[in-house]
Formats: structure tokens, C-alpha cells, sequence
């Protein structure tokens, strides 16, 4: 068992900055997720800190670049993925002069951890996916072999769900800090939201079920319609689950009524949706 | 094909591992030790410069509170002979916890010469 050539993993290093920086950049450059950093809440951080390791566990574990690794591995996998969402999230903010050290340590520290879990998704994804030839990371056929007797139906369904958590994730986190969410969702009519809901949903199916999408092969199991409408559901709800734990982490719910609350979450649900369907394939 | 870790990688986690280490330790002990005392601005006057024109006065607002304020606004009075003669006024966005911020605000008379300037917070919000 050798070792890695190093001009391999700068390579995914390379990819890795890469990813992070083109799944987040937006955020990085969006002043309510600066403001976030410091009016959150120590313990919310260390939720959201936990949280993003989780999300990264999993998509290593289901869709990363080492399809035979361990749990150790991922483990080792997710922290340096992390520890590179720090290191360029400091350094771009401190390159956009957002963080000086004239600041109190918890508003720099804050700012770097908010734009650091996004990046590190970004640093993950980019790793496994923006790379050339040999990963094979888009054959079936390893997927099923590392698996090894794991690979039921029970893991691959419960490998989607995670993957699809993860691009809802990755796709509504540019928007789920910005006032806009609740300014829509404000001033819109409770007949639209379930219009914006239905509207999600077509859009779900179409893209996982009907458009042909690269890697949908993998989600169609039958193709009868009460296969397609479990899978839809599954998704839309994957998609609000998302969205609420966005909006509530940026603090969205507060002192807000039950509909509006809601109804920010189908209004950002949109872009969940797309990211747990067409997201989901494209980060596979 | 399974590979071994190289030099480069077990360097990239040890400074991964520090790094997100120290962001819980120190998100830890912050929330274990911060806190949740409102917002308590402190306002400080510097010393006044002549413009074209007007003079300036720089303002520092200190928040030695443990939570952020938002849309803190600021009113600085201009005193001679007992009389308040000229009012100015500025707003700081944010001001997070032990955070400073700093701006200005103008007078057309001599701050210098007049008896004294009185600052005070007019009022903020919950971000």
C-alpha cells in the first residue's frame, strides 16, 4: 500500500480551493452572512459548526473522492476539508477587508465560521467532483463494490437522502441569510406560497424523473407514478427540512407567526428543491 | 485502489484538525463564559478638527455589552454659556459585542472654543 504522490493531492487540494470558492463565493459576499457572525449566538455557531461536520461525513462518505474508504478516513477527510473552509474564508475575508484585527476576536471568528462551513462543503464537492479521468467517481460499478455488503437498497436510498440534504444545503445557503427571504414571503399571498410548493414539486420530478438529467438513472427505480410521487415527496421534504434548519440558524423565525415562518420556508424551499434534485445528481 | 496518506496530507489535517479544534474550543468557552447582558454603548469624543468650513468631531462607540446593536444612533450637543447651541447626530449599522466602531460628526462652530460637548445614545435595536 503506497503512498500518494504528493502532485496528486495538490491536485485535489487545488480542486478542492476551487470548489469552495465556486459554491461560495456568493456568500462570501453577502453582507447578512457577515452580519450573522456576530449577532449569532456562541451555542448556535457550535450547533452550526457540528452540523456542517455532519453534512460532511456524510457526503464523503456517500459521494466522496476515496469511494473504498473508512469511516476514519472520511473522518480525516471531513476535518482537512474544514480546516481549508477556515483558511480560505479568513483569508478572502480578510482580503475584502471584513475582518481586521481591530475586531474582537468573536466577530472575527464568527464571520470566518459562517463563510467557512459553506466553503467547506465547496472544498468537499470540489474535490470529488471537479476532478478528470480516473476517479471514477461517476461509475456504478465501484459504487456498488466499495459498498460491499452494505450496498442494499436500504444504503443506497439512505446514500440519496444524505447527498440530497447536502446539495439542498449547499445550493439555498447563498440565499437563506439574505433579507429577500422574508420580504417575499411577507408580502405574498398564502395562495402563491402553495402555488411556489406545487411549483417545487413539478420542478423536482421533471428534473429527477423526466429530463433525462445526467446520473437520474440512479433515482428511477421503476418509473411507475407512485414510485415518482414517494421519491418527489422525499425530496420536497429533504428540501423544507433544509430550508427551515437555514432560516433558523440566521435567525429568520424569530418573533415571527407560524405562516410567515412557513412561508419562508416554501419561498426558500425553491432553491433547496433544486439543489436536492438537480444538485443532488450533479454531486454524485 | 486504496492508497496511503502522504506527508502533505497528514500536514493539511494536522492544520485542519488545530484549526476546527480551536473554533470549538473556543465557541465552547465562549458560550460558556459570555454574557447575555444587553447592549451598553459607550460613546467617546476625540479631539476637534477644522474642515473647510465646519469642524469635526471623531466619535467612538465602544459596546461593552454582550450582545450586538443595531441602528445605534448617536447625538453629540454643542454647549456654550449654559445654552445647547448646535446638535449633531450619526448612526452606527452594527456595533457587535466589545466591538468599536468610529465615524465623525460636524459642527459649524468651534467645538473648541465652546464650553463643552455632550454625547449621549439616543436608542438601538435587537438585530
Amino acid at each position: 500500500m503506497a503512498a500518494r504522490p504528493v502532485s496528486k493531492s495538490c491536485q485535489e487540494y487545488a480542486r478542492g480551493v476551487a470548489g469552495g470558492l465556486l459554491f461560495s463565493l456568493p456568500l462570501l459576499y453577502t453582507m447578512e452572512s457577515w452580519w450573522t457572525g456576530f449577532t449569532a449566538s456562541p451555542e448556535a455557531l457550535i450547533v452550526y459548526v457540528l452540523g456542517t461536520f455532519a453534512l460532511l461525513l456524510g457526503y464523503n462518505r456517500y459521494a466522496g473522492i476515496r469511494e473504498d474508504a473508512t469511516w476514519a478516513e472520511v473522518v480525516i477527510d471531513s476535518v482537512e476539508e474544514m480546516g481549508l473552509g477556515i483558511l480560505i474564508a479568513g483569508g478572502f475575508l480578510w482580503l475584502l477587508e471584513r475582518i481586521s484585527l481591530a475586531m474582537p476576536l468573536a466577530e472575527i471568528a464568527g464571520k470566518v465560521i459562517i463563510e467557512a462551513m459553506a466553503v467547506a462543503i465547496g472544498v468537499s464537492v470540489g474535490t470529488a467532483q471537479l476532478g478528470g479521468g480516473e476517479q471514477g467517481t461517476n461509475n456504478p460499478d465501484t459504487q456498488d463494490h466499495w459498498a460491499g455488503e452494505d450496498s442494499s437498497e436500504e444504503y443506497r436510498f439512505g446514500g440519496q437522502m444524505v447527498i440530497a440534504f447536502c446539495g439542498a444545503v449547499l445550493f439555498a445557503a447563498n440565499i437563506a441569510p439574505t433579507e429577500e427571504v422574508v420580504m417575499i414571503a411577507t408580502g405574498m399571498p398564502t395562495w402563491n406560497v402553495l402555488g411556489l410548493a406545487l411549483l417545487s414539486m413539478i420542478l423536482g420530478a421533471f428534473i429527477l424523473y423526466y429530463s433525462n438529467f445526467i446520473g437520474a438513472d440512479r433515482v428511477m427505480i421503476s418509473g411507475d407514478v407512485i414510485d415518482i410521487i414517494f421519491g418527489v415527496v422525499i425530496m420536497y421534504a429533504i428540501a423544507l427540512l433544509a430550508s427551515a434548519s437555514m432560516l433558523w440558524f440566521f435567525d429568520r423565525f424569530e418573533g415571527l407567526a407560524l405562516i410567515t415562518c412557513v412561508s419562508q420556508t416554501v419561498v426558500l424551499g425553491v432553491a433547496s428543491t433544486l439543489g436536492a434534485s438537480a444538485g443532488r445528481l450533479l454531486l454524485q | 485502489m486504496k492508497q496511503k496518506k502522504n506527508w502533505l496530507e497528514w500536514t493539511v489535517f494536522v492544520i485542519g484538525l488545530i484549526l476546527v479544534g480551536g473554533t470549538l474550543a473556543y465557541l465552547s468557552y465562549d458560550a460558556l463564559t459570555a454574557g447575555k447582558a444587553p447592549p451598553n454603548l459607550q460613546v467617546v469624543l476625540g479631539k476637534p478638527e477644522p474642515r473647510a468650513g465646519h469642524f469635526i468631531v471623531p466619535v467612538t462607540v465602544i459596546n461593552r455589552g454582550d450582545q450586538t446593536s443595531e441602528d445605534a444612533r448617536i447625538e453629540v450637543r454643542l454647549y456654550d454659556q449654559g445654552a445647547g447651541l448646535e446638535r449633531a447626530e450619526l448612526e452606527f449599522p452594527f456595533v457587535p459585542r466589545h466591538a468599536r466602531r468610529e465615524g465623525w460628526v460636524s459642527f459649524q462652530m468651534n467645538p473648541a472654543t465652546a464650553e463643552h460637548l455632550q454625547a449621549r445614545v439616543l436608542g438601538y435595536r435587537k438585530p
